[in-house]
C-alpha cells in the first residue's frame, strides 16, 4: 500500500485528487446551458426570453443579470417543491430512476482529457500528469458504456411510474439509444482507425499532428454529430418525451426536484457530449495553428494573448451595455432609470476587470520567462509553464464545447420533431449505413495512402 | 275644421261581404265600412296618422292615400273616409307610383317641422310617423337646415338649442300626467277628438293657424281628466306622453303580455309591459267589446303599486307554511270564513270551493272586500272594484262580505284570499278580530296581513295566469308576466289547494277541474279562451 | 367554399432534408443574432415597462364625451344598450337639468367584464357621446364590482391625452377648445 503511496510524488498525488472536480464541469454547463437555451429559443423565436426576476444590491438596484438570475430562481424553486410520487408507482424504483443519469452524468466524463498530459519538474522530481481523470486504455469506450447507462434511468422511470405515457416513453428511449449508440460507435470508428488508439488524448494528439477530424472525417462528423442529439433524447429526436403523444415521456408522473434531476441530467449530458465532440473532431484541447512546444516556449506571451482576448471581449461587453443605455434613454420603458442603474454595475465591473486583466496580461508578456532542463532530449519546464499550458488549452476545449453546445439548441429550435418511426429509419437505415461505408472506405484509403498497419 | 265627425263604420261578422278590386286582383272585403278597414282584411296595411277606429274620421293627415276610380279615371283618395262601393278598384303603392309618391310627400311634410328627437323621444318603436316614414322610404332629407324645421310652436316656449338652433315647446307641463312636446305635434287631432267624443271633456284644443297650429289647454286650465292618458295613446308621435313612463325604458325593450285588468269588474284588457322582470307600464289592449282602446287612469297607474309593500314570505317556504296552515284546519272542527277578494281569478275561487268540499258543511264563502262600488263611467270603467264578482257568482258565491262582519262570532277561522278587509273599512272589520285564527293570502303588506294570525304571501295577479268573468258576462283570461318578485311566491289557487289537500299545479290543470263541476264553463279550457275574451251564453247581464 | 392550395413538390434536393435543413438553421441563426447583437429591434417588448404604441382607433376602454360645461354628451336615448350584442351596458334616464336637454343619463354603466370590445355602441350612438379610443387596453382591478365603469369613472378623462384636432375632446372642459365652446353654448335662451 505504502508502495503505491511512494511510488509517486506528493504533488503528483494531489493533482490527481483535484483532477476529480473535473467531474463537476458537466454540472456547471448546466449553468450556462439552461441560461442560453431559453433566452437563445427566445431570440430566435424573435422574443425576450425569461428575464423577468432580479435580486436586489444596495445601491444598483434590481439586478437581473440578462435573465440568468430567472433560472437561479427556477431551479431553486424546483429545489423546495414538495417531492410527490402519486399513489400508482413502484415507490424504490420510482425513486431511483431519477439519480441514475445524474450520477452517470458525474462518473462519465472521468476520460475526457481536460488538457495535454503535463509533464513538468518540480524541485527534483519530473512529475507527469495524464490529462484525463482516469487514466483508461479503452477511453473513449468507457465513456460510451457509462452514457449509454443513462437510458436506464428512463427505462426506470417509464416503468416505476406505471403510466403508459411514461412506459411508452421510457421504452422509446431504450429503443433510441439501442439504435443510436450503434451509429456512435461506428460514426466514430473512422477516426479510430486513424487516430490507431481509443484513447481521446491520442486522438488529440493525432489531429494535433495532422489535421482535425472534422475534416479529415466530415462524414463520420455529421454522422456522430446527428448520432449524438439523438442519444441525448433532444429535438428533433425527442420522440420520448414528445408532449403532443406521451405529455412528457418518462417524466410524466415527476414533479419537483425528481424532475428536475432528469433535466440537469439531460443538460449535463449534453455538455459531456460537447466535449466528446469537441475532442474527437475539433482537436480538443489544442489551439489552433500553435503548436503545443510554442505556447510552452512562450507561455508568458500565450498568457499575455490570452488576457488580451478577454480584455477585448469586455470591451465588446461594455460596448453592448453602452448600445443599450443609449437605446433606453430613449425609449418610453418606465423602468428605464431601474435598468440604467442595472447597467452601471456591470459597467462597473467590466470597467474594473479591463485593466487588471490588462496589467496581468502585460506583466505575463514582460516578465514570465519559462526556464527549462532537458531530460531525455526533451524540454521539460517548470510547473508554472505546465499550469498556465494546461489553463490555456482547458479553455481552448471548453470554448469548443460551448460551441456544440449551442448547436444542440440551435438546432433543436430550428427543427420540428421526428415522427419515431422516422427516427428509427434514419438512425437504422441511414446513419449506420453511411458510418458503414465512411468505415470501409476510411480503412481502404488509410491502408493505400496512408500506409498504416 | 269641422267641430263634427262621423265615427268609422267598423266591420263586424254582420258585415256584407262586396267584390273589389285592389291592384287588379278581385276581393271581397266588408260593405259597410271604409276603405282602411275593409283593406285591413285582406291583409293590406294603409299607413295612417290622424285615423283612429274608435275616434270620428277628421281625414287631416293625408297620409292613407289610395287610388280610386271615379268618373273621370283613377284619383287619389284618403281611404280612411272613402266607403267601399261595391266594384269600386282600388290601386295602392303595390302598382301605382302617383300613390307611392302622394304617400312619401305626406310623410315627408308632416318631416318638415318634427324633430330629430327619436333617440330620447319615448313613443320611438311604437311610433306611426317613423314606421311610415320608413315604410315610405323617404330616407334622405331635402331640407337644408334654414328651409326646415322652422316651426317652434308657441313663441313664449322657444329656446336655442345646443346646437344653437332655435327651438320651442318642448316638455311643457301641460296637466298632472301628461307633458306635451308642440314640436313633435303633427297636427293630427285625436286627442283633442278623444277628450271631445270619448271622455266628453273638451280639455284641449287645437290653436293657431297654419304651420303655427299647437294643442293647447284653455287658458289657465289643466288637463286632469281621468282617462287623460289615454291621449298619450292616441298621439301617433311622442307630442303627448305620459309622465308614468317618461324616460323610464325604451318601448323596444319590453316584452308584452295580454292579460286583465283586475282592479274593475269591467276587466279591461290590458298589455302588461315588463323588462328585466319588473313591469314598467300597463297599455290598453283593444278589445271592441270590451274596452275598445281605452283605459283609465286608475288601471294604467296601478303597476307603480304592484312592488311595494309585497309579502314576502321570508321566514319559510310557502309550501310548508301552507302544509302547517292545512294540517291546523283539518285539526279543528270549527267554522271556516273564506273571503274572496276583487282580484281572485275564477282559479282561486275554484280552489275555495274545493276547500268548501274539504271541509264539509264548515267553510262558507263571502265575495267582496268591503269596498264601495262606483258607477260606470261609459268608458272602460263599470265602477265595481269586485272585478270577477260575476265569475263568483257562477259558482255559487254571492254573500257579501258586510254579511260576515255581521255573523262573525260564528266563525273560528277566517280565510281571505286578496281581500283587504281592514283597508277598505277598518270599523267594520273590526268585529272580524273576534274570529280567532285569521288566515290571510295577499300578496300585499296590508292592514289585512297586519291584523291576520298567519300570513301567506302569494302572486299578484300580474303574476298569475287564471281566468275571469267580467261584468258583461265575457270570460277572459289572464296571463302571467314574469315578474314575480320572489320564487317563494305561488298563486293563491295553489296555496289553497295545498290548504285543502288537493294541490294543482296549473291554471289550466284547475280550469279543467272547475269546468266539470260548472257546466257554463264546459266548453272552454284555457287554450280555447282567446285574447279577446268570449262572451258566456245564458249569463245575466 | 373549399380553396385548394397546391403545394409545390419537393425536389430531390429538399427532399434529402439535411440540406433544407441547414437553411433552417441558417434562418434561425440570423434571427438570434438579431436577438442578441440588435437587441432593441425585436418586435417583442418587455411588457409591462415598455407598452406598444395603440391607435385611437383600437377599440380600447370606453369613456363618455362630455360638453363644454363637463356634463356628459349622453342623452340616454338607450342606443349603445340596445346595440350591445354582450348586454353589457346598463343606463337609467333622466330628466335633465338643462333646459335645452331634454334626457340625461342618471346611470351608465358598463361591465368590461362582459364587453366584448365590439365597438358596436360607438357605431350605434347618435350623438357621438360614447367612444372607444381611449387606447386602455389593460386596467386591473381588485373586485368584479370594479369592472363595472359608471358614469363617474366613464367621464374621468383628459382632454390633453387627446389630438389637438379631436374638436369633441377639446371642447371638453380642460381642452384648449372649451373656453371658445364655453362661450357660445352659454348663449342660453329659453
Amino acid at each position: 500500500m505504502m508502495e503505491i503511496l511512494t511510488s509517486r510524488h506528493w504533488l503528483e498525488w494531489a493533482i490527481t485528487i483535484a483532477k476529480f472536480a473535473f467531474a463537476f464541469v458537466p454540472i456547471g454547463f448546466i449553468l450556462l446551458l439552461i441560461p442560453l437555451e431559453r433566452r437563445g429559443a427566445g431570440f430566435i423565436q424573435d422574443r425576450q426570453g425569461p428575464n423577468r426576476s432580479y435580486f436586489k444590491l444596495p445601491y444598483f438596484g434590481r439586478i437581473r443579470l440578462f435573465g440568468w438570475v430567472q433560472n437561479a430562481c427556477d431551479g431553486l424553486k424546483l429545489f423546495f417543491k414538495e417531492v410527490y410520487a402519486p399513489n400508482h408507482v413502484h415507490r424504490i424504483l420510482f425513486a431511483l430512476a431519477p439519480a441514475i443519469p445524474f450520477a452517470i452524468v458525474l462518473i462519465s466524463p472521468c476520460v475526457i482529457p481536460w488538457f495535454a498530459p503535463m509533464v513538468f519538474t518540480f524541485g527534483d522530481a519530473v512529475i507527469r500528469i495524464p490529462g484525463q481523470t482516469v487514466d483508461s486504455e479503452v477511453g473513449v469506450l468507457l465513456l460510451f458504456g457509462l452514457s449509454s447507462l443513462s437510458a436506464y434511468g428512463a427505462v426506470l422511470a417509464g416503468w416505476a411510474s406505471n403510466s403508459k405515457f411514461s412506459l411508452l416513453g421510457g421504452l422509446r428511449t431504450s429503443a433510441m439509444t439501442i439504435s443510436y449508440e450503434v451509429c456512435l460507435g461506428l460514426s466514430l470508428m473512422g477516426m479510430l482507425l486513424l487516430a490507431g488508439s481509443f484513447r481521446i488524448d491520442e486522438i488529440i494528439a493525432w489531429q494535433d499532428a495532422h489535421v482535425w477530424g472534422i475534416v479529415a472525417q466530415p462524414v463520420a462528423f455529421f454522422c456522430f454529430l446527428i448520432a449524438m442529439i439523438a442519444e441525448t433524447g433532444r429535438a428533433p429526436f425527442d420522440v420520448a418525451e414528445g408532449e403532443p403523444e406521451l405529455v412528457a415521456g418518462f417524466h410524466t408522473e415527476y414533479g419537483a426536484m425528481q424532475f428536475g434531476l432528469f433535466y440537469m441530467g439531460e443538460y449535463s449530458h449534453i455538455g459531456i457530449n460537447s466535449i466528446l465532440v469537441a475532442c474527437l473532431f475539433l482537436g480538443g484541447y489544442s489551439v489552433p495553428f500553435v503548436e503545443m512546444s510554442t505556447i510552452q516556449a512562450n507561455v508568458g506571451i500565450s498568457l499575455g494573448v490570452l488576457c488580451g482576448l478577454i480584455v477585448l471581449a469586455l470591451l465588446a461587453f461594455l460596448h453592448m451595455i453602452y448600445r443599450y443605455s443609449r437605446w433606453y434613454k430613449t425609449s418610453s420603458a418606465s423602468n428605464k432609470e431601474v435598468i440604467l442603474r442595472e447597467y452601471s454595475l456591470y459597467k462597473l465591473l467590466a470597467w474594473a476587470a479591463v485593466p487588471v486583466v490588462l496589467v496581468l496580461g502585460i506583466l505575463s508578456a514582460l516578465f514570465f520567462h519559462p526556464e527549462y532542463t532537458i531530460i531525455n532530449g526533451e524540454m521539460v519546464y517548470g510547473a508554472g509553464v505546465a499550469f498556465g499550458t494546461a489553463l490555456i488549452q482547458l479553455l481552448t476545449l471548453l470554448v469548443k464545447a460551448c460551441f456544440f453546445c449551442w448547436v444542440w439548441i440551435w438546432v433543436r429550435w430550428t427543427l420540428p420533431r421526428f415522427r419515431y418511426d422516422h427516427v428509427m429509419h434514419l438512425g437504422w437505415k441511414v446513419i449506420l449505413n453511411i458510418a458503414l461505408i465512411n468505415l470501409v472506405v476510411t480503412a481502404v484509403i488509410a491502408k493505400l495512402v496512408l500506409g498504416g498497419n | 275644421m269641422s267641430n263634427y265627425y262621423n265615427m268609422p263604420a267598423l266591420p263586424t261578422e254582420k258585415s256584407p261581404k262586396v267584390p273589389i278590386t285592389v291592384d287588379d286582383r278581385e276581393v271581397m272585403v266588408p260593405g259597410d265600412t271604409n276603405l282602411l278597414e275593409a283593406l285591413q282584411t285582406v291583409g293590406i296595411e294603409t299607413p295612417h296618422i290622424c285615423y283612429h277606429p274608435y275616434l270620428p274620421v277628421s281625414g287631416n293627415c293625408r297620409q292613407c292615400m289610395v287610388e280610386v276610380d271615379n268618373p273621370r279615371g283613377m284619383g287619389l283618395a284618403i281611404a280612411c273616409y272613402t266607403p267601399v262601393r261595391p266594384g269600386m278598384k282600388v290601386a295602392t303603392p303595390v302598382t301605382s307610383p302617383r300613390v307611392k309618391n302622394a304617400r312619401k310627400a305626406v310623410s315627408e311634410f308632416m318631416l318638415v317641422n318634427h324633430p330629430l328627437d327619436c333617440p330620447i323621444c319615448d313613443k320611438a318603436g311604437e311610433c306611426s310617423l317613423q314606421e311610415n316614414y320608413i315604410t315610405s322610404g323617404q330616407n334622405e332629407s331635402r331640407l337644408s337646415g334654414a328651409a326646415g324645421k322652422q316651426y317652434h310652436g308657441t313663441p313664449e316656449n322657444e329656446f336655442k338649442d345646443t346646437k344653437g338652433q332655435v327651438r320651442g315647446g318642448k316638455r311643457l307641463n301641460i296637466g298632472p300626467r301628461v307633458i306635451l312636446d308642440e314640436e313633435r305635434c303633427v297636427q293630427c287631432d285625436r286627442c283633442v277628438r278623444f277628450m271631445r267624443h270619448v271622455a266628453h271633456d273638451e280639455q284641449l284644443q287645437l290653436v293657431s293657424r297654419g304651420d303655427h297650429t299647437t294643442i293647447a289647454t284653455f287658458p289657465g286650465e289643466k288637463l286632469d281628466h281621468p282617462y287623460d292618458l289615454c291621449v298619450t295613446d292616441v298621439c301617433p308621435v311622442g307630442a303627448l306622453t305620459g309622465k308614468h313612463f317618461r324616460f323610464e325604458q325604451r318601448v323596444w325593450m319590453l316584452s308584452r303580455t295580454p292579460s286583465i285588468s283586475m282592479d274593475d269588474s269591467l276587466g279591461a284588457n290590458i298589455w302588461i309591459d315588463h323588462n328585466n322582470g319588473f313591469v314598467w307600464r300597463l297599455m290598453p289592449r283593444c278589445n271592441p267589446e270590451v274596452n275598445r282602446s281605452w283605459l283609465s287612469n286608475d288601471s294604467r297607474l296601478a303597476y307603480l303599486q304592484f312592488r311595494e309593500n309585497r309579502l314576502l314570505n321570508t321566514d319559510k317556504g310557502i309550501s310548508e307554511s301552507a302544509s302547517a296552515v292545512s294540517k291546523m284546519l283539518s285539526s279543528s272542527a270549527g267554522k271556516i270564513a273564506a273571503v274572496l277578494g276583487g282580484s281572485c281569478t275564477l282559479e282561486d275561487a275554484f280552489a275555495v270551493k274545493e276547500l268548501q268540499n274539504a271541509f264539509p258543511n264548515r267553510v262558507e264563502v263571502f265575495v267582496g272586500s268591503l269596498d264601495t262600488a262606483g258607477t260606470p263611467d261609459g268608458i272602460a270603467k263599470s265602477g265595481d272594484p269586485v272585478a270577477n264578482r260575476k265569475g263568483f257568482a257562477l259558482l255559487g258565491f254571492e254573500i257579501s262580505a258586510e254579511e260576515l262582519c255581521k255573523r262573525a262570532g260564528e266563525f273560528e277561522t277566517l280565510v281571505t284570499v286578496h281581500a283587504d278587509l281592514w283597508g277598505a273599512n277598518a270599523s267594520l272589520a273590526a268585529a272580524l278580530s273576534a274570529i280567532p285564527n285569521r288566515i290571510a293570502l295577499s300578496a300585499f303588506e296590508n292592514a289585512t296581513t297586519q291584523a291576520s294570525t298567519v300570513r301567506l304571501g302569494v302572486n299578484h295577479w300580474s303574476e298569475v295566469s287564471g281566468t275571469m268573468v267580467n261584468c258583461n258576462g265575457f270570460l277572459q283570461k289572464l296571463n302571467a308576466a314574469p315578474v314575480s318578485p320572489s320564487e317563494n311566491l305561488m298563486p293563491a289557487f295553489r296555496v289553497l289547494g295545498i290548504l285543502s289537500g288537493k294541490p294543482v299545479s296549473s291554471a289550466s290543470e284547475a280550469f279543467l277541474k272547475l269546468r266539470e263541476q260548472v257546466p257554463v264553463f264546459a266548453e272552454f279550457t284555457h287554450e280555447s279562451v282567446r285574447s279577446a275574451g268570449v262572451k258566456l251564453n245564458g249569463v245575466s247581464v | 367554399m373549399v380553396r385548394q392550395i397546391k403545394q409545390k413538390p419537393m425536389n430531390w434536393i429538399e427532399r434529402l432534408y439535411i440540406f433544407e435543413a441547414f437553411r433552417g438553421l441558417f434562418t434561425t441563426m440570423k434571427h438570434y443574432l438579431r436577438g442578441f447583437f440588435r437587441y432593441e429591434t425585436l418586435p417583442t417588448v418587455p411588457y409591462p415597462e415598455m407598452k406598444p404604441e395603440i391607435l385611437p382607433t383600437y377599440r380600447a376602454k370606453h369613456r363618455l364625451m362630455l360638453r363644454p360645461d363637463g356634463t356628459p354628451r349622453c342623452v340616454a336615448c338607450f342606443m349603445c344598450a340596445a346595440a350591445c350584442p354582450a348586454n353589457c351596458i346598463y343606463i337609467e334616464a333622466d330628466s335633465s337639468l338643462d333646459g335645452r336637454i331634454e334626457k340625461k343619463p342618471s346611470r351608465f354603466e358598463i361591465d368590461h367584464l362582459v364587453c366584448v370590445f365590439c365597438g358596436l355602441c360607438v357605431e350605434a350612438c347618435p350623438v357621438d357621446a360614447i367612444r372607444m379610443d381611449t387606447c386602455d387596453t389593460s386596467y386591473v382591478h381588485r373586485t368584479r364590482e370594479d369592472f363595472i365603469a359608471n358614469l363617474e369613472t366613464l367621464t374621468q378623462w383628459n382632454p390633453n391625452d387627446y389630438s389637438q384636432n379631436d374638436v369633441l375632446s377639446q371642447a371638453a372642459p380642460g381642452g384648449i377648445k372649451n373656453q371658445q365652446a364655453l362661450e357660445s353654448w352659454k348663449l342660453r335662451v329659453y
